[in-house]
């Protein structure tokens, strides 16, 4: 289900070619730390308008994009472009364009929050009158307005998860780069926070939005990028991964290594991972029956049972022939 | 690089150094009463060294200025490591400032902080303490500003070379107190060792300190601080160059998390 959009637009300013060039060009990226390969040749183009939600794991590589894009890290090899712009080249030049809101949240808690917002607003050459605009829309966009006087210590988590994002919006960029932005946000934030992702772009804005929520991605109804260890390994809309990868899956789990079972008619493919069994099929009803017919007294050692339905998740499972994990995937360290 | 974002970057500065005054407050308030009970050992130690009509003054003021101008290396390192406690760093980094600006922007409002600190102990530490100058303070003015920009300098290396505040913080003030010690600003020079009188001209604190003894002790005018300044320069230079090799933007540093 899309999030709704009733909130003010926050248009990009600087908008960039109107040549048809996505905003935002990667090709061929690859970053290693040592031995640990964090990026292995990914490709991304990003056109203005569009969400594309990286997906992947918990070091799957996504921060480690999205802090090359930013021009926080150097690359080992690949390109870069925003706005046409050599950003490997020259970083420098596409920061006005770039608007990136880190994983974790960054603000000044000693100032207010419109000092904040003036800071980074300045930063990018807003001034007076311009500047002051700038503020109150982005406050708007958030429901800061209400808190612009209040020292940033004095938020909440949630308003201190908005300002922090605000901070990345203030000078209306043509690229935003949210990196995991609902992480350890409540409900209402993350609510607030899809909400304003889809009318970045509704603005015009090209956004990157890295998560390892799968559903987030369906809400936003954004187009996706998964990232495994590093490698790309699929690149489309939800329907499309689906479409082309994903099918319903029976996923059983024994007390000790997984029985072989017979139900060719039913299944597409089977697989035997340890105590994991999993049946790949189009009429999962019908086949978790016939398993269960099948194991007979073997039966007695099944402990879970679960049926995936079409979707990333499965899309995932599919593709690297592991369940979805977020949270619990091998990190590179805290550089991921 | 851009004039208007280095502004911005020093009135945000700025404004966070208002947000919380207490600490400079104290740091200028602090060196006024060290003044008071340190005065009658300089008087010792400098008519013993041949200025038989001093009070002590002429050394223990400016001593006290340059011990107090060295707690902006902390406070220099200290703005950087701000940025990393409060994850506003990489954020910073990838906002449109250039790195020199975001140098540029955080030392200056610390050498500013210097300049004002050495301004408000001689204004009152002359009428207090009845420090009379045999030459014009005015010709000390390079001398002081020569010292700031050293120290800032020390305090961006300090950074560079520091990977926690814990390590920032304990280069600075062993850099307080040895620097302090043994360039003749906390104890007089003449009393310490001949090994340690052999080393002094290594610190910056030897150097601001003869420069100032030049002018209120020996009565010189600019000309007698002219060698102290340069070579306060030259040890600016060393550690800008020392900051251009070793500091490392994208480095994981550790503030106080």
């Amino acid at each position: 289900m899309a999030v709704s959009q009733n909130r003010s637009c926050i248009a990009p300013t600087r908008r960039v070619n109107d040549d048809g060039l996505p905003v935002l060009r990667v090709e061929g990226l690859c970053k290693a730390y040592g031995a640990n390969v964090a990026l292995a040749g990914v490709d991304l183009d990003v056109a203005a308008g569009e969400i594309v939600g990286l997906l992947g794991p918990n070091g799957a590589g996504k921060t480690t994009l999205v802090s090359i894009v930013a021009g926080l890290r150097g690359a080992d090899g690949g390109r870069v472009r925003i706005g046409g712009i050599d950003a490997l080249a020259h970083p420098h030049r596409v920061r006005s364009l770039l608007g990136l809101a880190p994983q974790e949240t960054g603000i000044y808690p000693t100032l207010t929050c419109r000092q904040n917002l003036r800071f980074f607003g300045e930063l990018t050459g807003l001034r007076k009158r311009e500047l002051d605009t700038a503020v109150e829309s982005v406050a708007e966009a958030l429901q800061l307005t209400e808190l612009l006087e209040r020292r940033a210590q004095h938020l909440s988590g949630g308003e201190r998860r908005r300002l922090h994002t605000a901070l990345a919006l203030v000078h209306r960029p043509a690229l935003v780069m949210l990196d995991e932005p609902t992480t350890g946000a409540d409900v209402r934030t993350r609510t607030q926070l899809l909400e304003l992702v889809t009318n970045l772009a509704g603005g015009g804005s090209a956004v990157v939005y890295s998560t390892h929520y799968l559903n987030e991605i369906d809400q936003l109804g954004a187009s996706v990028l998964i990232i495994d260890q590093g490698h790309a390994i699929a690149r489309g809309t939800v329907p499309e991964l689906v479409a082309a990868h994903a099918a319903n899956v029976v996923e059983m789990t024994f007390a000790g290594p997984a029985p072989a079972v017979e139900v060719d008619a039913l299944a597409d493919r089977v697989e035997r991972d340890g105590p994991v069994l999993r049946v790949h099929t189009r009429r999962p009803g019908a086949a978790t029956a016939a398993i269960i017919e099948a194991l007979g007294p073997q039966a007695s050692g099944l402990r879970t049972l679960e049926v995936l339905h079409p979707s990333l998740e499965a899309v995932f499972l599919e593709l690297t022939g592991r369940r979805y994990e977020p949270a619990v995937e091998e990190e590179l360290g805290d550089v991921r | 690089m851009s004039g208007k974002r280095v502004m911005a970057i020093i009135r945000h500065e700025l404004r966070l150094v208002g947000r919380d005054p207490f600490p400079v407050v104290v740091l200028v308030l602090f060196p006024v009463l060290a003044m008071l009970f340190l005065k009658p050992a300089f008087k010792l130690a400098l008519v013993a060294d041949g200025y038989r009509s001093a009070n002590g003054s002429e050394q223990v003021v400016p001593g006290q200025a340059v011990l107090n101008a060295f707690f902006i290396v902390s406070m220099t390192s200290f703005a950087f490591f701000s940025e990393y406690g409060w994850n506003t760093w990489e954020r910073l980094r990838a906002s449109a400032a250039s790195s020199t600006e975001i140098i540029i922007g955080k030392a200056l409002p610390r050498l500013a902080m210097s300049l004002t600190g050495f301004v408000v102990i001689f204004a009152i530490g002359i009428p207090l303490l009845d420090l009379r100058s045999r030459g014009p303070l005015v010709a000390a003015v390079p001398l002081v500003v020569a010292l700031a920009i050293c120290l800032v300098m020390l305090g961006v290396v300090v950074t560079a070379l520091s990977r926690t505040v814990q390590q920032a913080n304990a280069f600075a003030m062993v850099g307080l107190v040895l620097f302090g010690s043994i360039g003749g600003a906390l104890v007089p020079i003449n009393v310490l060792p001949a090994w340690a009188r052999a080393v002094a001209p290594v610190t910056p604190t030897y150097w601001a300190m003869r420069g100032f003894r030049s002018v209120i002790l020996d009565g010189t005018d600019v000309s007698g601080v002219l060698l102290p300044v340069a070579v306060l320069l030259g040890m600016s230079a060393l550690f800008a160059a020392v900051s251009v090799a070793k500091f490392r933007f994208d480095d994981t540093k550790t503030s106080w998390a």
